[in-house]
This record gives structure tokens, sequence and C-alpha cells, in this order.
């Protein structure tokens, strides 16, 4: 198995799975059908184009720096001065940066990892007023989507990574569940498998995750070694 | 294929304004790289961009948005059929229902009963309007006395031809009728100052003129309140996909016009909140366009670290080198190479960002860039 992965970084970011009328939410992690979104629209497909190839994609992310939630006051008035609309709010997840891994076969991976180099239509994270901010993708890879996650270094931005004192990063991470496992270890459904992105009948099925943790090396790490030499006793002649 | 895309960084001082608010009246926010910062969303910037449209272009190549489109199509049908000036907002609504537009009663006001409204803003061009009149028109005409028929296919074409300027950048959404939905061709994001910035408070009072001239009355304030404000430096960011907005175009000459008024509208243009509070019209102090042809950048990283005193010089030499810094560093590490870019600056200041964009003025730019585009978009013919 192979796997593409994507590094989703901006100053804001927004991952709606519930959204309703005028409260437009954000999911604390990036949403199937958002990666799946935006994989479709780098190969320049059409919202009424099939995408099975693309929702049989496994995928997973990692919260490499889980940012925090902003609410944005939201108006809209008429150009010709006619009754304004409906007052929204809509939310976004700000200052994160999540590993994002779709793991599938290595010929089709490598196409999407060029459609993303030279997308068809503009790419944004969840929302089109929040462009990535860097390249978004991190390449194909010849493994598998958990030691995907185990294993890509932390992408977190390096003022957080010097801030981290310790040699090791634990990171959430939220991954399809394979076919056939177990209801046990599924942690939670979310309903943002992607059917179909036609805007007359968008469809979204439910999507069983497994929640997890991983441990990866701090790559700003610098042991304090003068720290287990001192003895401040040793002035009193103490041993 | 060719590609082409256009990237516009601007770098902007905004002095004490509150241009951009939220339900409190605070100025917008947003943390990044873990510092609070002032922030424009991107919608209050958008329309900022589209209003000075108007200035900039023949009203004929702009479109309406709103829900009065019936209103507006039958004053259409009877500025060009006077002959049909009574029939005009029976012949609109045929016409508009008959492209898959749900009408419905407005909300009653004082006076004569509204026309129907669409449930939702739309976005008509006036070539649309222009055409569906000439369409409605006919139908009059064929019908004589009877029941006025309008043919849905060719209603449906009429709204779907012909998109002005501003929808193909800016899209259209039709809720009810997806067919005529238009995917925008330009992005923009939320503007973020460059360094953290704090929310200030004006405390004012107000003096009651003739109660001031009253010898019999205290000399107290009629009024007291509060205004919050902000000032800062931003980087403001939006790209254009040339062959999406020729698309929705359909035609070289009009992308062209629509890339030059864009980018000429979004650098000079500034929303309008609380302006008469704080005359806070400025203009960038440094803007930088690359034409790319894999992916557009937003280059927002150079201020992930946000700009502090410890930073040498001003605050906009600072941003300047790091803008120009990081842009060289993305160019380097991911193998970039811009097409062609140029920069405007004020003073030597902004000198630096000439090492990734040919530095000129505003209107040479301008031509440059429409040259660029033109030559582009022609060769993918």
């Amino acid at each position: 198995m192979s796997v593409l992965l994507l590094r989703l970084a901006a100053p804001l970011q927004s991952w709606g799975t519930s959204s309703r009328f005028t409260r437009r939410t954000t999911d604390r992690a990036p949403s199937k059908s958002g990666i799946i979104g935006l994989l479709a629209a780098a190969a320049g497909r059409r919202r009424t184009d099939s995408i099975e190839d693309l929702a049989t994609l496994r995928f997973g992310v990692r919260l490499d720096q889980p940012g925090h939630v902003e609410r944005d006051f939201h108006t809209a008035r008429p150009i010709d001065g006619s009754a304004p609309l409906p007052l929204s709010y809509r939310f976004y997840l700000a200052d994160a940066v999540f590993l994002a891994v779709v793991e599938g076969e290595e010929q089709f991976l490598t196409t999407l990892h060029e459609a993303l180099r030279r997308p068809v239509f503009p790419l944004y994270l969840g929302r089109r007023s929040c462009p990535p901010s860097g390249p978004l993708t991190l390449g194909v890879r010849n493994q598998t989507l958990e030691d995907a996650l185990a294993g890509t270094p932390w992408q977190a931005s390096p003022r957080i990574q010097q801030k981290h004192r310790a040699a090791t990063v634990t990171l959430d991470t939220a991954v399809d569940a394979p076919l056939g496992e177990q209801a046990q270890d599924v942690s939670y459904l979310v309903q943002d498998e992607p059917v179909t992105f036609a805007p007359e009948h968008r469809q979204h099925a439910w999507r069983t995750v497994i929640a997890g943790q991983v441990t990866l090396p701090n790559p700003d790490y610098m042991p304090t070694s003068a720290v287990g030499d001192h003895d401040p006793m040793a002035l009193f002649g103490a041993s | 294929m060719t590609r082409t895309i256009v990237d516009i960084h601007v770098l902007q001082t905004v002095p004490p304004s509150n241009i951009n608010r939220d339900d409190t009246g605070s100025p917008k926010t947003a943390t990044y790289g873990g510092t609070r910062r002032a922030r424009v969303s991107s919608q209050a910037w958008k329309r900022a961009t589209r209003d000075a449209f108007t200035a900039m272009v023949e009203t004929a190549k702009l479109g309406v948005r709103t829900k009065r489109v019936v209103e507006l199509l039958a004053e259409t049908i009877a500025t060009r059929s006077p002959a049909h000036a009574e029939r005009s907002a029976v012949l609109a609504k045929t016409t508009l229902e008959a492209a898959g537009i749900k009408l419905k009663e407005p909300r009653k006001k004082n006076g004569e009963p509204p026309l129907e409204e669409s449930a939702y803003l739309l976005f008509l061009s006036r070539a649309q309007l222009v055409s569906l009149a000439a369409l409605a028109i006919t139908a009059a005409k064929e019908a004589g006395d009877a029941a006025v028929v309008v043919d849905k296919k060719e209603a449906k074409a009429r709204a779907d031809q012909a998109h002005s300027i501003d929808i193909a950048l800016f899209g259209r959404m039709v809720a009810d009728n997806t067919d005529l939905n238009v995917d925008a061709a330009a992005q923009v994001a939320h503007a973020l100052s460059v360094h953290e910035a704090a929310t200030e408070y004006d405390y004012y009072t107000a003096v009651d003129d003739h109660k001031r001239d009253d010898p019999e009355e205290d000399a107290g304030a009629g009024m007291i309140g509060t205004v919050e404000f902000t000032s800062s430096t931003l980087y403001r960011y939006a790209t254009v996909d040339v062959d999406r907005l020729n698309d929705n175009l359909g035609d070289p000459a009009a992308t062209r016009e629509a890339v030059e008024t864009f980018v000429r509208a979004f650098v000079t243009s500034m929303p309008t909140g609380k302006q008469n509070t704080f005359a806070n019209r400025t203009l960038p102090d440094a803007v930088l366009v690359l034409v790319r042809e894999t992916q557009s950048i937003n280059l927002i990283g150079a201020f992930e670290d946000a700009i502090t005193d410890r930073d040498n010089g001003s605050r906009i030499t600072a941003a300047v080198g790091r803008l120009a810094d990081h842009g060289r560093e993305v160019h380097e590490a991911y193998d970039e190479q811009p097409v062609a870019g140029w920069s405007v600056g004020v003073g030597e200041r902004t000198a630096e960002l000439g090492e990734l964009g040919q530095r000129t003025t505003l209107d040479t730019l301008i031509t440059s860039l429409g040259d660029t585009v033109a030559d582009r978009v022609q060769a993918t013919l």
C-alpha cells in the first residue's frame, strides 16, 4: 500500500461536517469530504463527476498543531439597498497544522500528487477564503496509513516545536476504520464520507473513525545536560 | 496545458480605524503564529473590491446582486418596449420562472403590494437582464392577448451566458437551479496584520451645543461612549485563476479586462467601515504581483512569527524584507519559478521586492500584466 501525505497549514481553515443555515461550524480536524473535494478540485473534476475512486481511498489525519476555534460574525446586504440577509456566524480553526494521509494504489496517488502541484481548480482548506500557506503535498510514500502517521516528522511550526520542552510529542490521530473492523474498536461516527458533490443532491454517508495517538520525536528538543550534575548540597560537605 | 495564475500580495498600513467589526463592535481579529492579529474578513474586502469596479468599467459589464429581480427585469422590459410596460411585471415573473428561478412574496411593507422576490440574493449580469428582457418581449408579441409562454430551455440558456466580470470573478450560487451556478475564479484570503495588534478604546464625550449656550444649565456632556479601534500593517493576498476566469467569461478580451480591473480594484480599495470616524483611507506601501503556471502560493508564512520591535528598521522595511526572503525561499525549496512578476512600492524601503518582481508603477504593472495574460490566454486557444 502507498500513501499520499498532505500538510494542511494556514492562518484559518474550516472543516464543517454538520453546518446548517446561518451557523457554519468547523470540526477540530479536517473532514474526509473536504480532503476528497480538494483532491477532486486539483484533478479538475466537476462537482457532478464521479468520485467513487477517490472515496475508496482510506483516510487518516494527525493533529500536529490543533489550533483553536475562532468565531466570525458575518453580515450581507444587497447592493441595491433592499432588506439585508440573515446574520450568520462562521467558525474557523486558527493557527492549526494537520497531516492528512490518503492510502491507496501508488500509480493513482502519484497522479493526485502531480495534480496538487498543478491544480486545475483553485484549492482551499475547507472554505474558499482559506488558501493554504505553503505547498500542500509532501509526496507519495510506500507505506501504510498507520506507519505514515507514526513515522512522518512533526509538522507543527518551528515556534511550537521550540516551545515544546520534551524529547517527544504525543499527537491525536483519527483514521478510517478498516473494512470489517469490530464495532467496539470504532471510536465515533462522522457524516463526511462523500457520495457525490453534485450540487442538486450532495450526499455524505456515515464514516467509522478510530481515534488514536502517536508519539514522535521532537526535532527541536535540546537536552539541558548540566541539570543532572548540579548538587546544591555539595557546598555543605554532605554526601 | 499552459496554466495562468495571478497572485497578488499587498502590504498596507492602516492607521487607527475599525474597517471591519464583529457583533460587539470590536475590530475583527484572529490568532496566527501564537499572537493576536488584526483581521479584515475576505468578504469585506471582496465587497469593497466589487464596489470599486463601478468606477472602473461600464455598468453594462457588471452584474447586479439583488433579491428584487422581478422589479429589475420589469424595468428593463418597460424601457426596451414601452408598449409592454403595463404587463412588464407579469412578463418578468414568467420569464424568471421559466429560467428556473423560484420567486416568493416578499414581506409586506407599507403602501402598494410589492413585487415578488427571489428567495436569496441573485447575481445577474446586465447583459443577461437585457437578453432575458428581449426573450420576454418576443414571447409577449407572439402570444398577443393569450397567456405568455416562455421557452424554458432558452430562458435558462440566456441566464447562463454573458456573465459579467464580477460574476466570473466572485461566482454565483443559485440554490434551486444549480445549472446556473458559476464557480468563482478569484480567491481572497482574510487580511491579517504582520504584527501583534491590540484593540484600543476611545472614550468620547459629545457636547450639546444648545444646552451649552444656556447659562442656567450645567456644563455636562450630552452623550458619552466608546469606540473600539486598532491600527495595523496588513498582509493582503488574493489570487486569480485566469484559465477558470476565461472559462466563465468565454472571451479573452473580457478576461484581460477582468484581470486588470480586479488587480486595480483589489489594490486600491478599502472597506468603508467607520470611514467617516477615522478617515483611514491609505494606499498600499507595497504591492507584488506574480504570474505563475503551477499553483498559487500564499506567502502569509513570512509573518507567522509576528514582526516585533526587535526587527530592524521600520515595520514596513521589516515586512518587505520578510516577504522577499520568504518568497525566495519558497521558490527555491519547491523549484517554483514565476513566469513574470512586478512590484510597486512607496520609497526606498520597499526596494527589496524588486528581486521578486520588476519594480514599476501601478499603471505599468497593470498594462504589462494585461499583455501577459492576453498572450497566455491566446496561446491556450
